[in-house]
Formats: C-alpha cells, structure tokens, sequence
C-alpha cells in the first residue's frame, strides 16, 4: 500500500443520481475527502411559484420516482397546513397505509437489490441470481405486493393520482381491502426466510455516534406524522424546522448541505429506528434482536438492517390499519374534505424511505405559490456520509486502493442516497497518482 | 388525467405492454410518458389486449412487467451512439448487443436498462423486448421536448404501429 494516494469514484454505482467521492490521501493522512453532487440542482422550488394549491403535489412528485409518494404527502400536508384543512381520520390511515408500502417498494429495492450484493461478496444483482436466487426471488415478490398496495391505494404504482389536498378522489373498494389483506399476509414466509439470510451478512464493524433525527410520533412508529425529534435531545413541531435544521451552500457540490446540533446529523431508518424503536411492533421488533439491532445503534451500515425491519414494521401496521378502515367503514362520503383557498404558510414533514423530507409553502389570498422551500433527506445526509468516511478511512488505511474503494462505496450506499432527489446519473474511476 | 393505470386483476393478462419511461420536467427524458400520453388519446388498446404503461423513472418495476408480459415495447431517451434526436429501434435480437454495448438509456432510475436486461436474462425470463428510443439533445429542467426531438414523435409512434 502506498503511503499516497488519489482515489476519484466518478461516478458511484448503485445509488440512485450521480455523485462522485474523491479522496486524496498523503503521508498515510488524509489531505482531501469530499462527496461531490456535479449534477445541475433541482429547479423545482422556483418551479412551484405561482402554482395553484391543487397542483403542487402532482408536480413535486415528479421530483423522484423512487419516493413520489413521500414528495406527495409532503406537499399535501404543506398545503393543508397553508390552508387550515383537517383530514379526517380515514384519510389519514389512508395515507398512512400508501406511505408504507412506498417504504416496501423502495427500502426492498435498496436492501436486496443495490446493498446485499456487498455484503454477499457479488459485484450486482446479476450474479445475486446465480447465487442466492431466493434473494432476488423474494425481493421481486416484496416490491410486486407493495406496487399493487400503491396502486390499488393511489391510483398508480408511482406518481400516485388519487391522493389530493383534502383526501382521496376515489377510495379503494371493501373487496380490495381484503385484497390487500392478504397479499400483506402472503408476505410472512418471505420476511421469514429473508432474515435467514440476513443473519448471514457480515456487515463491517464500525461505529461513529452522531445526531439522529426523525419523525416520532407515541401512537406509531411514523413515516407519516408526528413531531421532529433529534438523539440530542430536543424535539420541535415541524412549523419550526428552519430553528433547528440550516442548509448552507458548498462550492464542490450543487446540493446544499444541512446541519443541526453539530457539524453533521443523520436521517433514514437507523434515525427512525433510534428515536422509535419503543414503537416497533410483533415480527419487527422480535426480528430487530435477532439481527443484532440494537438502539443506540451508531453503526451506520445497519441502516440497511434498519431498513429491513422497517419493512416488516410496514407489513404489521397495514394489516392493523386496513382492519381499523374495514371496522369503521368505507363510506364514500369520507374521501374527501372541504378545502377553501386562503393566504398562508404551511409546513408538511413526511419520512420518505431515505429520511425527513420537508416542504414548506406559501399562499397567497388566491390560493397561489408565492415561496417554496424543499429540503431533502439525501441533502441532510451528505455532511455526516463525509464525516462517516473521514472515521472509516485512517482505519483501513493500510489495505489495498481496492478495498479502500469499495469500503468507501458501501458506506455512501448505506445510506441510500437519492442523489436525484437532492439536485440524475452516477460513475466509479479510481486514479492512482 | 386517467384515475388508474391497471387492477391487479388484470396484470399478467395483458398480450403487449407498452412502457414509457422518463421523467416529464427533464425536457427531451419525458419523451416516454409523453409518447404514452399520445397513445392513450388514440385509444390502440380498444381493440387489443395491449396495456399502456407511464413508467416514469422507476427502473426496477421493468422486471416485474417482463415477469408478467410475453411481449414488452420500452419508449426511452437513449443514446446507442446515435446522433441526436436521431430514432433508434433495438429488437430481440439485438438486446444482447444493446447490453454488451452498454448504451446508457437516462431516464432508468435506480437499476439501469442494462442491469435490467441482465437481470431478466439471469432469471431466464422468456419476453419478447423492442426498444424504441432517441437520442435527447437537452435533459435540463424543463417541461418542453427540443424541437429536434419533437418533431420526431410521428414516426416514433408509426414506428409502434408497425410492431403492433
């Protein structure tokens, strides 16, 4: 191993976006570690200015195809706040039933697809084939249940159409309440034998305490409401974000970076899991121990982990709500409550699938954007991704550029970046000067 | 708007898909899903058992249609080392070559179309693929295609009426 070296992952695989990690090492030290976003930065804040209040939730769910059910929930929520409209409660499980399985489809995606071939020792997905097939096999019946849930519960496996400010256009039929009933129960061999494998993982042993924030909320384990809470200690309603949460723009990259208590936080499921692991529930909580899981967990490769678990906590939850829906009835007449253009700024906090997702809007008296704000989970993360590798590096310093490489990979995937989200496209060179 | 794009019911019935990928505010990449949109106003499916898919940017549920359809038409922005705006059609046949070659299409968003096509090739599943695609010339913010590119969605759409 040489004492100095220039490593230039240009761009990462399997993340979704393109971003690029360069890292200049002399005298065995680190000179230069940073995670680059080249990509153009996302326009939609400016995008949404002079956009009517019915709008804004269709287009900022074009933002990313991997969390247009958070972005929508975000928006409709900002809006609702905007405006003063209350949904009612079948709404609300509603939303909270079609946040989850976008929570399946996507941390499924992430899990089996992009992170358990480092952790199994294959280079992609493709080879995962040869093998563990049951792992493929599994993931592709996960991700099938959880698009037909979106679709059936928003109209569309992705960009969901149904869900609007003030509720649901349409509301799903009894008969396919009991659909999805099932297909969530069909689930549980599958998350059986996923935790199989998964025991099986080695994942690396490294541990760096930071500031862990999420949504948390005493009645659930939320990805849909509750106050903004933080492992430092404090916890805020999300009106008050910006007195907790700052962004600053950096010169190396076009997304912002964010800061709260300290130089850096995290977000995603190992935040969710800190903060809410009293409210994981049944199979989750039983498979959480048997994984090794946790809380605290400083580990930030067990997100991964974390992730599972959530998608076992999404499958319980949703057998429970849709009972709750079938008992209380599917009457037409709740789909939908009044909603009354009026000026205003409202806040909307969602957990996506990748961490706190925050859109902030104000109205003006004809029900018209005048300002937006959109803060991103991904755009969160980069500060503590580059602190996490700064700890991760001077401990494998004497391994090969290899290894040193593919450490630093694992670790920016761990967190599964939507880089997209946060400014599109990613490639890995390694430079060797 | 349509309210829905599919039932579960009907998944796994349907002859022929028809997917457009690509993202609408990123120019020339909304290319799928506008093609998809001209579709559905010509009604093609009225008479056929031909389902017609906004697929937007999410990659990986590529798979889970090959899964369910013998026959599959992806519309795409895809640069093969074509010229720009130039249309490109890539048979069965050619697939391999496709993914050999590894031409980038830019709208797949988290698996890419190639890991797809090996991904389905691993699997052993048996579909009946055609790409058609063009080679964007701006992928910027922005909801209008580039005329070069616009100007060409006639013969992208005749180019599937001769395939269906």
């Amino acid at each position: 191993m040489a004492d100095n070296i220039n490593v230039e992952i240009s761009p990462l695989s399997r993340v979704e976006g393109h971003g690029d990690l360069i890292l200049n090492v002399r005298d065995k030290k680190i000179e230069k570690l940073i995670f680059r976003i080249p990509e153009s930065p996302r326009f939609f804040e400016a995008m949404l200015v002079g956009k009517n209040w019915d709008k804004p939730s269709h287009i900022t769910s074009r933002i990313c195809g991997i969390c247009s059910v958070a972005h929508t929930h975000a928006s409709i929520k900002a809006t609702e706040d905007a405006l003063g409209v209350v949904p009612n409660d079948t709404i609300v499980k509603l939303r909270r039933l079609i946040m989850h399985h976008e929570t399946v489809q996507s941390n499924v995606l992430h899990v089996y697809f992009l992170a358990a071939p480092d952790f199994l020792g294959v280079g992609s997905v493709v080879p995962l084939v040869e093998t563990h097939p049951e792992v493929v096999n599994i993931a592709l019946r996960l991700k099938k249940m959880a698009n037909d849930m979106v679709r059936i519960v928003g109209g569309r496996a992705v960009h969901p159409i149904r869900t609007v400010v003030g509720g649901f256009t349409k509301l799903p039929t009894e008969e396919e309440m009991y659909q999805m009933k099932d297909m969530l129960k069909s689930t549980y061999a599958d998350l059986e034998a996923s935790v199989g494998v998964f025991k099986t993982l080695e994942l690396p042993a490294f541990e760096r305490e930071t500031e862990y924030i999420s949504l948390s909320n005493e009645e659930e384990y939320t990805h849909y409401d509750g106050i903004v809470k933080s492992t430092d200690g404090w916890e805020i309603d999300p009106g008050d974000y910006l007195d907790r949460i700052n962004e600053k723009v950096v010169q190396h990259s076009t997304a912002k970076h964010c800061w709260a208590s300290r130089d850096s936080f995290m977000v995603g499921a190992l935040s969710r899991f800190n903060n809410n692991h009293g409210q994981l529930t049944g199979k989750a909580k039983e498979y959480a121990q048997e994984l090794g899981l946790i809380a605290p967990c400083y580990n930030t490769y067990m997100n991964n982990i974390a992730q599972f678990v959530e998608v076992v906590q999404s499958i319980d939850d949703s057998i429970k709500l849709i009972d709750e829906l079938l008992e209380e009835g599917m009457d037409d007449s709740k789909a939908m409550v009044e909603v009354e253009p009026k000026a205003g700024r409202g806040v909307g906090i969602v957990e996506a699938p990748r961490g706190l997702l925050i859109h902030d809007y104000t109205y003006d008296s004809n029900g018209k954007i005048e300002k937006a704000n959109l803060i991103i989970p991904t755009g969160m993360n980069y500060i503590n991704m580059e602190a996490d590798m700064n700890a991760i590096v001077p401990g494998i310093i004497d391994k090969t550029e290899d290894e040193i490489r593919l450490a630093c990979e694992m670790m920016i995937r761990a967190y599964d970046p939507c880089i997209s989200c946060s400014t599109h496209f990613l490639n890995v060179e390694l430079v060797n000067k | 708007m349509k309210d829905t794009d599919n039932s579960i019911d009907n998944i796994a019935k349907t002859d022929i898909k028809i997917i457009g990928f690509g993202n609408k505010f990123r120019c020339d990449d909304g290319i799928g899903p506008l093609i998809i949109e001209e579709l559905e106003k010509l009604e093609i499916s009225k008479n056929k058992n031909i389902e017609i898919i906004n697929g937007s940017t999410s990659g990986s549920d590529l798979i889970l249609h090959l899964k369910e359809c013998p026959r599959i038409i992806i519309i795409d922005a895809v640069d093969a080392g074509q010229d720009k705006g130039k249309v490109i059609c890539i048979n069965e046949k050619d697939i391999e070559k496709f993914i050999d070659k590894n031409a980038n299409s830019l709208s797949l968003h988290d698996l890419d179309l190639g890991d797809i096509l090996k991904l389905s090739r691993a699997l052993k599943i048996k579909s009946d693929i055609t790409i058609i695609g063009i080679k964007p010339i701006n992928i910027g913010f922005g909801e209008e295609l580039s005329p070069e590119v616009s100007e060409r969605i006639p013969e992208i759409i005749s180019k599937i009426m001769e395939i269906l």
